[in-house]
């Protein structure tokens, strides 16, 4: 059975953000969730040395390093509305689940902006995946 | 009633502004990882989150809480998460598709539990156990 380069790479993504699950949920233990957000740039800052790609940086389209900055700002400031709707009163057990719809907006924005689109198998698959990660965080 | 209630509670909108931003996040990382290496994907990521820092320190008055193991969690779940979005980079610059790519990662969750029982002892309702078995079904569904 051939399995896609690209499967592995996601296996790892899930590892590793599951295991900052862990460190998150441990955090807000001790400190609040504005300051744990601070903190996890902080984390985010400290790798930076080991990524600088050097000179090579500025040879990329101007157009993707853009889409390379958005992607940070986007999901920070995604993070600073999870946490806003839990301060704000909401349940984690509903707050979250919602929060783990974000795969809809890709797969609906998918076809437009990528020209891409997913057979019978994969949507069944993206359903699973929706329903089970809404039931798994509750 | 509950669903006008609901629709009126600021943490609805809050949690619609998050789905609203990562579902752009996933495409714009995908669009970005197209030409530029998943290690300097991060670097760039991690500027781009920058602005957020800047507003969030003076909101708190740049007074953070000065518990150490506070301190130490969250930066680690800082380096995690980044090893982790250099993972889902690498993942988008082979050219796979975004939607099943997106829905793979965000099964991540799972991982969470899962290291929660197994780490800080915690247990498994049969709501998450029911989910763990549709993620399975998930992952079947995608590796065919």
């Amino acid at each position: 059975m051939h399995i896609a380069p690209w499967f592995w790479f996601a296996l790892v993504v899930l590892v590793f953000w599951g295991a900052c699950g862990i460190f998150q949920k441990l955090t807000t233990n001790h400190i609040s969730a504005e300051s744990a957000m601070i903190w996890l740039v902080v984390g985010y800052l400290l790798l930076q040395p080991f990524l600088y790609p050097g000179k090579v940086l500025f040879h990329y389209s101007t157009q993707n390093i853009i889409w390379g900055l958005l992607s940070g700002f986007l999901s920070t400031l995604g993070s600073c509305g999870l946490y806003a709707a839990l301060r704000c009163g909401g349940r984690a057990s509903i707050v979250i689940p919602i929060s783990a719809m974000y795969p809809l907006v890709v797969v609906v924005l998918a076809p437009f902006l990528l020209h891409e689109s997913i057979t019978l198998v994969q949507g069944c698959g993206v359903a699973c995946a929706l329903i089970g990660v809404a039931l798994v965080s509750t | 009633m509950a669903v006008k209630d609901t629709l009126r509670a600021r943490w609805f909108w809050y949690s619609i502004l998050c789905v609203v931003l990562w579902g752009p996040f996933m495409i714009a990382s995908k669009l970005g990882a197209r030409e530029i290496p998943a290690p300097a994907m991060q670097f760039l990521f991690t500027i781009g989150s920058l602005p957020i820092l800047l507003v969030l320190l003076p909101v708190r008055h740049f007074r953070l809480e000065k518990n150490v193991k506070g301190i130490a969690y969250g930066t680690a779940s800082g380096i995690v998460a980044g090893l982790g979005t250099v993972a889902l980079f690498a993942a988008y610059g082979t050219g796979g598709n975004t939607s099943v790519i997106t829905a793979v990662i965000s099964l991540y969750p799972m991982v969470t539990v899962i290291m929660a029982v197994l780490i800080l002892r915690e247990h498994l309702t049969w709501v998450q156990m029911a989910g763990l078995v549709f993620v399975g079904g998930a992952l079947i569904l995608f590796s065919l």
